[in-house]
């Protein structure tokens, strides 16, 4: 990942006196009409894959889920006298007699059109449960992810910037022990000690849901409040286990930037250490990291199904949970859809914001 | 890697023209973060009032997809349902049917004609009054409209004709006599013709969350927040009396062991469904009273003695074996029951023996000694060597009709802890009479999935009753067979027995309850010997409440082995009272506001530290 490799030579000192990092005061773009063009040229390519790929995603989304053993009418009405006059209707009613081909041409019309079907045990549109489900699951892994994402950046310049350090040592120990603890149970022991309460300690937060029953909503001051008191510990959960990719990946880029000679000669120009690590290594050190949030940021709308599980949170990864407990095909299909396609705009933004980032990129 | 670290050792980070002090920003973010504490501090007051005086909150069953009385199956819906919706009949705390709706009925002599009276001026929760042509509506829609239907069309499905003609009668007219119709009545919620007539082109999708919902029950629903929770209020004219509660709140918990933390802190006053586990840890917990209830419900291990549609067509890939009921008695007597009892529920269950749960003492019946298929492996080796089942040397037994070696798959539930640890016991004690189990653990859908389909050997089932058995005896008919391989029928466990289904005819119209008993009594025989449904055990139904702040909630006396009488739902939160006391949120307050001060005092040392220990690099 280093920028230069050039020997500490003359000619190399010269080039080396360029800002290495390819940040976006760096390297102006190959120029002019030609470099417009030449973006012209990336995004129409890049958008023509992702297209591609959501193409291939209905098709594998599908056909997994039509593969998957089912009986939803079975499962719905377990347990309750149903005449097979009942049976019939709700075959029916949900589509199950249809052929396979039918169904897929309805599953790509509801896709297209935006409703993305209809569950079959909420009987709602699923864009519209999806719509629900959003802002809770946005919320908590949004929070987390930039609170992840800072904590573990942070720690990883510092901790790779001086390796072996106390603060490395500490950071790089606890991060890894974190990592390696189950979600669930991490969210289970943060449960019962701050939302049952310890010795003289009373509960602190709640123990589950987004807000509490009986309050007031809307944008007040004591709802916002309260739902910020609902997210703190599946926050924390999310921040305590996620936020080691972050450091140990960040640690590791900055750890080899640390014997590049793009270093050394900025300190030999008489830079401060920490503008030397701030201005040159962390820029060159960024990029595996940025992969890293884009695939994160990509996947957070499908939210963390252990944490929303663990403290009732109302999000997507629990509707999906939901879904496969039927299993609600339709559900389980746009759900699917939804995830997918986040992640692959999340990858195309990336790609962009790589150009913008990294010189080298653009002169690909 | 080392010369870096060589250069940059003697530096010391410095501070760029302009940009804040890592002392400044870490003032400025304590700061902010007392702010937040003293602001949560402030908050959490009120929060924690929603929980005391006027509202009891409890743990719903199951999450919330729709109040439309029409197309509802989860038992959270369901529950809201019966409390905003009115039926003819209610169901006691005796577990017998008691007058609602209709304040009285008779019968026909020949018991096909129903006649309910409707009782006068009840009004709906919109002023306008409950006549009798709402309940003919009703049950006529469900008889006539499919997407009606939907929930509860079997229970109209033996109803000829239904008529309102006046508006305090009520008349029924069944194609047989219907011994259970009382019980059957008590299903079928009654809605508002003019709130629903203009709802029925739409009734399949209709989810009747337009608040507050028009009815008539102890409670109206006023509100639902989507995922977490209903909220409903008393009905001040109830003519059982309103509640003592102004405000019932029902909270979706996605995991149990949050939800037992909620009853622990005072979020919720009441829980039920509780595991063994959760039970235990709960006993010495202060302000908590624990009920634990009789039980309605068995689980138990079902043989499949061969997976046949009702033409007798067999199908399915279950072991032969089973379908010898010398081999389903050996396995029967190999179980050591009340072992289970005490490994698996801590002695919270009862040992399993016949088919309907304990709760219903109506239709309890007990084997007699001498028909007992008690522990005694010593018995079921006997049994299968005389059978001819034949010990290998590998201490498997072969089967004499398929000489292949006596293996049974167990389907067990992934997702039931009970299942898991039972597996364990039930094939070391099948291995001890030469029965090799492989256990296939399986999620709900998928152990519902392969049910019908035949492939199976033995898997593990729960299933519960209300007071009325007519539903769970169903189940056993050759009626409830599926129509052909493809289709999936009500059956329990493909069990079909001539004489069993003439007794469920038979115990279909018998109208006195000592009569009806005993043919009932001859059913639970017939499935006790064909040991098709292994009946392990009766887990009893473990609640807790807050009895802090909650009192009256459930009703009844415990029994001389400490279980409480069958509860429902619609009668507790009818009996359920405030108690003042319940508070803790002064304290909570007192402890967010120490914790804003400390944290705020522990960053601002930090800070300064940190300020100290700059200047001294910068000294340097």
């Amino acid at each position: 990942m280093s920028a230069s490799s050039a020997p500490l030579s003359a000619q190399g000192l010269s080039a080396l006196e360029a800002p290495p990092s390819g940040g976006a005061a760096s390297g102006g773009p190959s120029g002019g009409s030609s470099g417009g063009r030449d973006f012209a040229r990336y995004l129409v390519r890049k958008l023509a894959a992702a297209l591609v790929s959501f193409a291939v995603l209905l098709v594998v989304g599908f056909t997994i889920f039509s593969l998957m053993p089912a009986d939803p009418v079975e499962t719905l009405t377990r347990g309750r006298p149903t005449s097979p006059k009942q049976v019939a209707f709700l075959i029916k009613q949900l589509g199950l007699n249809q052929p396979v081909w039918e169904r897929f041409g309805h599953f790509v019309v509801s896709t297209l059109e935006g409703h993305l079907g209809y569950s079959w045990q909420f009987q709602t549109p699923v864009a519209t449960l999806i719509a629900q489900r959003l802002w809770p699951t946005l919320l908590l892994m949004g929070s987390s992810t930039v609170v992840s994402v800072v904590l573990g950046l942070w720690l990883g310049i510092h901790s790779g910037w001086r390796p072996g350090s106390h603060l490395d040592r500490v950071s790089t120990g606890s991060a890894i022990t974190l990592w390696s603890v189950p979600t669930f149970w991490l969210g289970i022991i943060l449960l019962v000690l701050f939302s049952t309460g310890f010795g003289p300690i009373p509960a602190l937060f709640p123990a589950g849901g987004m807000s509490t029953p009986g309050t007031a909503g809307g944008l007040t001051p004591a709802h916002i409040l309260d739902v910020l008191r609902h997210l703190v510990l599946p926050s924390l959960t999310l921040v305590l286990v996620v936020f080691a990719q972050y450091q140990m990946i960040m640690r590791s880029s900055m750890i080899d930037e640390l014997g590049n000679p793009y270093l050394l000669t900025a300190r030999a120009k008489g830079l401060r250490d920490i503008e030397v690590r701030n201005r040159h290594a962390v820029p060159n050190a960024l990029l595996p990291s940025v992969t890293l949030v884009f695939l994160q940021v990509g996947t957070m709308i499908s939210g963390a199904i252990t944490v929303e599980t663990v403290y009732s949170w109302p999000g997507l990864g629990y509707l999906t949970y939901q879904a496969l407990q039927i299993p609600d095909l339709p559900l389980l299909e746009g759900t699917f859809i939804i995830f997918a396609a986040s992640v692959i705009v999340f990858n195309l933004l990336a790609d962009l914001f790589y150009r913008y980032l990294d010189p080298r990129v653009r002169r690909a | 890697m080392n010369a870096p670290r060589s250069l940059h050792r003697g530096r010391r980070p410095g501070r760029r023209p302009g940009s804040l002090r890592p002392a400044t920003a870490m003032i400025a973010a304590a700061l902010c973060l007392g702010l937040a504490l003293a602001a949560a501090a402030v908050g959490a007051p009120r929060a924690a009032a929603a929980s005391s005086g006027s509202t009891l909150r409890v743990e719903a069953d199951t999450a919330f997809s729709t109040f439309n009385p029409f197309t509802a199956y989860f038992d959270a819906d369901l529950n809201v349902i019966a409390s905003i919706y009115p039926t003819l009949t209610l169901v006691n705390a005796q577990s017998h049917t008691a007058p609602y709706l209709a304040s009285k009925w008779t019968v026909s002599p020949d018991k096909l004609t129903w006649t309910f009276t409707i009782r006068s001026g009840l009004k709906w929760t919109d002023g306008k009054p409950i006549r009798a042509s709402d309940a003919a509506w009703t049950l006529n829609l469900i008889m006539h409209n499919s997407a009606a239907g939907t929930a509860n069309g079997s229970l109209v499905a033996d109803f000829a004709t239904v008529t309102a003609p006046n508006a305090t009668t009520l008349v029924i007219t069944t194609k047989q006599p219907a011994a259970n119709m009382l019980y059957v009545v008590n299903n079928l919620p009654i809605v508002p013709q003019h709130i629903w007539a203009s709802k029925v082109s739409q009734l399949a999708s209709f989810k009747n969350m337009t608040f507050p919902v028009v009815g008539y029950g102890p409670w109206v629903a006023t509100g639902y927040v989507p995922n977490q929770y209903a909220t409903m209020t008393a009905n001040q004219n109830f003519f059982l009396g309103a509640p003592k509660y102004k405000t019932l709140i029902m909270q979706y918990f996605t995991n149990g062991d949050a939800a037992v933390t909620a009853l622990r802190s005072g979020q919720i006053g009441e829980i039920d469904d509780l595991t063994a586990t959760q039970f235990e840890a709960l006993k010495h917990s202060k302000n908590i009273t624990l009920y634990p209830s009789v039980s309605n419900a068995w689980t138990a291990i079902e043989l499949n003695p061969g997976a046949q549609t009702k033409s007798g067509q067999h199908f399915g890939n279950g072991n032969p074996a089973l379908r010898d009921p010398r081999v389903r008695d050996a396995i029967e007597l190999a179980i050591k029951k009340p072992e289970l009892v005490s490994k698996i529920w801590d002695g919270l269950a009862v040992t399993g023996s016949t088919y309907l749960p304990p709760a219903f003492p109506q239709w309890r019946w007990t084997p007699p000694a001498a028909q007992q298929l008690s522990y005694n492996p010593a018995k079921a080796n006997q049994i299968l060597t005389a059978a001819g089942y034949k010990m290998g040397s590998n201490g498997v037994r072969t089967d004499p009709s398929t000489h292949k070696p006596l293996i049974l798959r167990l389907g067990i539930h992934s997702d039931e802890t009970s299942d898991a640890q039972m597996a364990p016991y039930l094939q070391e004690w099948l291995k001890a009479i030469g029965i090799q189990v492989t256990v296939q653990s399986m999620s709900f859908t998928q152990l519902n999935t392969d049910l019908p389909k035949g492939d199976w050997d033995i898997l593990s089932d729960t299933w519960s009753t209300g007071p009325d058995p007519t539903y769970l005896l169903s189940i056993q008919t050759c009626a409830d067979l599926p129509a052909n391989a493809s289709t999936a029928g009500n059956t329990d466990a493909f069990f079909c027995n001539p004489s069993f289904d003439k007794l469920y005819a038979q115990q279909a119209t018998e109208f006195g309850q000592a009569q009806r008993a005993r043919t009932i009594d001859q059913m639970q025989q017939i499935l006790y010997q064909n040991a098709v449904d292994i009946v392990l055990y009766y887990p009893d139904n473990l609640g807790a409440v807050r009895s802090s702040a909650v009192k009256d909630f459930f009703y009844g006396k415990p029994d001389a082995q400490d279980f409480y009488p069958q509860q429902y739902v619609f009668l507790d939160w009818q009996s359920a009272a405030p108690l003042s006391s319940g508070g803790g949120s002064s304290s909570t307050v007192v402890l967010w506001v120490v914790i804003a001060i400390v944290v705020v005092a522990a960053l601002a040392v930090a800070a300064l530290l940190l300020r100290r220990r700059a200047t001294a690099g910068e000294r340097e």
